[in-house]
């Protein structure tokens, strides 16, 4: 249950050790505001940087999702290679952190970055003297201002400019579709790479040691966007835009397109129900549109992601998960508790998530459910906005969960 | 009292449930070869903002450019109709009067009724190059386009002839929606249905009456004559139903429009007839996990098949019935298709002025076609069939109609009695 990095992850582990496997994903998933990045732990509790994770993840406390992974450091080297065989290369270990610039010119620690990505090994000395950072004229998704701005304040040379191509400008006459996703289909289907790369050289000047283009090439693999980088006459990279942001779109569409070759069953624009309970297991789940039909299973894994992706659901009164009624370590009652009026604190809410024992298998009405597991940000305990430990949690205790299936 | 603010607060088509996320946006695949169409969040939601205030924001132009493939609507992580606001708001505010061309092309029953008959006439004069001049010149139907052959002889004639007199002696019944498509054009898929079905023990029946289900009359802006068909489908089924029977189809398009369209745009109540329409590679599947009937194939069936996702068929949700059951057949190799449109949507891409949109639409997945190299495409929509046909020249089947050609029919009939 749920189709994003976790739920695709598990299936993706699962089918590969021979299981059947059926994904129902109800609409598409937060990946399509993921950037080229996957954060294993960022930031420790107190809001410091992370330099090396493997230290830090050992003193989270005990509620933290982590704490229920074997081997941290294995399973993350499985994650990289999940994603290097679906076809996506990455840079980064979890020995040490590097930083990747945001998309308003910040730099945050993270763990993986998809190969092509600009990257800072160390934030206190910047890598390159002179970047020239080119956007697509009138694509306005990628604010340049603050990306200089950002660079500049670390001591980096920045030169803004602007190309364009016919094809390019006619996408501009609808203003609200002019997206990196709509600007990729544009150039890849006319092959406008070679021009592309012409018009982009044309602007780099004497002294220019690094190019920043903004990441709008490469939807269906990163082939395109590799193709361009290598016609760029110095170094060149890309930086993450606003949503949708291609890096998490493409990585989406490759790993699905890896759990089907895989013969799993992805089932698209659906959603669970609710559960067919047998005593405490979970016999089969219910679905909107398969109606009456159950899809039975010897195994369960809900991963239907937090409050954004409406897998942990807030009314006034309670906090509840609303698929199969699972228990949550919820708040309690009051909720002038959930929410802390400066919204730039951590909030109490984010730590809301489904409730599991150490093999991560979910609980309801205070019983574990012996065959029903949970992946990712459904899970309570930690808060992503302030670990910047998102995609680590959920491939790691997906990749987990796929484990104490196969072990049982 | 403040929980019912919060339950009740649900407005027509979860409109008000828009995050403005744009996730729609990357899966439209029109505004993804037009910056003329402003795409389905623009078109949907937050145009109908506006179109609330004014009709004068209404742009027909633009949402006349709308597949409504409900590709945005599978992709909308909140469950907003998008597609259905915008279909909505064509049939709320059009005054545009159908043209000739459209009336004809939306009226695939009359038209088929008129050219059955001299089929061995009209299917060669349609294909020749003066007789596709004058269609596109005059008509505005594009030159490229072919039209699917017409059956000499309709499926309800061949149906009434050879069927219906042995129907009567299984036990247990369906009845069958054929569709337009099966009668007039290709009535091979309703024999293979037939075949299927008697083979696990079902007879098959027509309903009283049918009519085309309206898919084309909606698209083209002929809701009121859409709305009186589906009225008279919707007596014809319940009284199937009133016998015990189950309607079944072989086309996803004509499901979809008669289980959802009718209640979300033309306003028919099937509130009791819904849950008993359904789409005969579903029904097998489920009678073959409920371990009522089981299927026997022959040992010496071969092919590689390659499944395409109908945009319709995506949006019901019902993928997987199709594909898994294609999967029990011991002898095909299967190749899943990345689920995209084709470009047709059909009636849309007759029209001249659609044309080459609809190519560029669907040149990936006809790329991707090419590559996989199937003997055949399946697919769960015949106007995907035209459309696959037309641009990769592999040949395209219904899922009943593999089905058929790889069932071994004795022993199919021997295990299930």
């Amino acid at each position: 249950m749920g189709g994003g990095l976790s739920g695709l992850t598990a299936g993706i582990a699962l089918a590969q050790a021979g299981k059947d496997v059926a994904l129902v994903s109800a609409g598409q998933s937060m990946m399509h505001f993921m950037g080229g990045s996957l954060d294993l732990l960022g930031s420790d509790p107190s809001g410091n940087d992370v330099y090396k994770p493997l230290e830090a993840i050992a003193t989270l406390n005990s509620k933290h999702p982590y704490t229920k992974i074997e081997d941290v450091s294995r399973l993350a080297g499985v994650a990289k290679q999940v994603l290097e065989r679906v076809g996506l290369a990455t840079t980064g270990d979890t020995t040490v952190n590097h930083w990747r610039i945001t998309p308003i010119g910040g730099l945050m620690p993270t763990w993986l970055t998809v190969q092509g990505m600009a990257t800072v090994a160390d934030p206190d000395q910047m890598p390159w003297h002179s970047v020239t950072l080119v956007n697509i004229i009138n694509f306005l998704d990628f604010p340049t201002k603050m990306i200089a701005a950002g660079l500049r304040d670390r001591g980096v040379q920045v030169d803004v400019k602007a190309v364009t191509l016919p094809e390019l400008q006619v996408l501009r006459q609808s203003p609200t579709e002019m997206r990196s996703t709509n600007i990729a289909k544009v150039i890849e289907r006319n092959d406008l790479i070679m021009k592309l790369a012409d018009e982009i050289n044309a602007q780099v000047g004497k002294g220019c040691d690094m190019v920043m283009l903004p990441s709008v090439l490469g939807i269906a693999s990163g082939d395109k966007a590799s193709q361009l980088l290598r016609l760029i006459n110095v170094q060149a990279a890309y930086l993450d835009t606003l949503p949708p942001t291609l890096p998490g779109v493409r990585m989406q569409a490759m790993l699905r397109k890896h759990f089907t070759a895989l013969g799993g069953t992805f089932i698209t624009g659906d959603q669970v129900t609710g559960g067919v309970w047998e005593g405490d297991e979970l016999k089969g789940v219910t679905t909107a549109k398969l109606e009456g039909d159950v899809l039975k299973a010897k195994h369960f894994v809900l991963a239907t992601g937090s409050l954004a992706s409406r897998g942990i659901v807030a009314d006034y009164n309670h906090m509840y998960e609303p698929a199969l009624g699972v228990d949550i370590d919820d708040l309690g009652l009051d909720r002038t508790t959930w929410a802390k009026l400066d919204v730039t604190e951590a909030q109490p809410y984010m730590e809301v998530g489904v409730a599991t024992d150490a093999k991560l298998r979910c609980q309801r009405n205070g019983k574990t459910v012996a065959n029903l597991y949970a992946a990712g940000s459904i899970l309570s305990g930690h808060n992503s906005v302030k670990l910047l430990d998102g995609a680590g949690v959920d491939m790691l205790t997906a990749l987990q969960v796929a484990n104490n299936i196969l072990n049982q | 009292m403040t929980t019912q603010t919060q339950t009740q607060n649900v407005s027509v088509n979860n409109f008000e449930q828009c995050l403005k996320c744009s996730i729609c946006t990357v899966y439209c695949p029109v505004s993804a070869v037009t910056p003329l169409y402003p795409g389905p969040k623009q078109a949907g939601p937050d145009g109908e903002r506006y179109r609330l205030k004014s009709k004068d924001f209404f742009d027909e132009k633009a949402l006349k450019m709308c597949l409504n493939c409900k590709r945005c609507e599978v992709a909308c992580p909140n469950d907003v109709h998008i597609g259905d606001i915008i279909q909505a708001a064509r049939i709320k505010y059009s005054t545009h009067r159908p043209s000739l061309r459209d009336m004809m092309l939306a009226n695939t029953d009359l038209v088929g009724t008129m050219a059955s008959p001299f089929a061995a006439i009209a299917n060669p004069v349609l294909k020749l190059k003066p007789m596709k001049a004058v269609l596109h010149g005059v008509m505005g139907i594009d030159k490229h386009r072919t039209f699917p052959d017409y059956s000499s002889r309709k499926f309800e004639s061949w149906f009434k002839k050879e069927a219906a007199p042995t129907q009567d002696q299984y036990s247990k019944h369906v009845s069958y929606f054929h569709g337009c498509y099966v009668n007039y054009n290709y009535p091979q898929l309703g024999k293979d249905f037939v075949k299927v079905m008697n083979a696990v023990g079902y007879g098959v029946h027509l309903l009283e009456k049918e009519k085309c289900c309206g898919v084309a009359l909606i698209a083209n802006g002929m809701p009121k004559q859409a709305r009186r068909q589906g009225e008279v489908n919707m007596q014809s089924m319940r009284k199937a139903i009133g016998q015990g029977h189950v309607v079944l189809t072989t086309s996803s398009t004509c499901t979809f429009t008669m289980r959802d369209e009718y209640a979300h745009l033309l306003g028919i109540d099937n509130h009791d007839v819904r849950g008993s329409i359904s789409l005969a590679t579903r029904f097998l599947h489920q009678l073959i996990e409920k371990g009522e009937i089981k299927l026997a194939f022959s040992s010496d069936y071969h092919k590689r098949v390659a499944y395409h996702s109908a945009c319709h068929m995506e949006r019901m949700g019902w993928v997987s019935y199709s594909t898994r059951l294609l999967k029990m057949i011991p002898g095909i190799d299967f190749v899943m298709l990345e689920s995209q449109c084709c470009g047709i949507s059909g009636t849309y891409g007759f029209k001249k002025e659609n044309y080459e949109r609809s190519q560029a639409i669907g040149d990936s997945l006809f790329q991707s076609i090419k590559e996989a190299a199937p003997d055949c495409v399946a697919t769960d929509c015949e106007t995907c069939k035209w459309q696959i046909e037309m641009s990769t020249g592999v040949p395209v089947e219904n899922p009943i109609s593999i089905i058929a050609e790889a069932l071994d029919v004795e022993k199919t009939v021997e295990i299930n009695k």
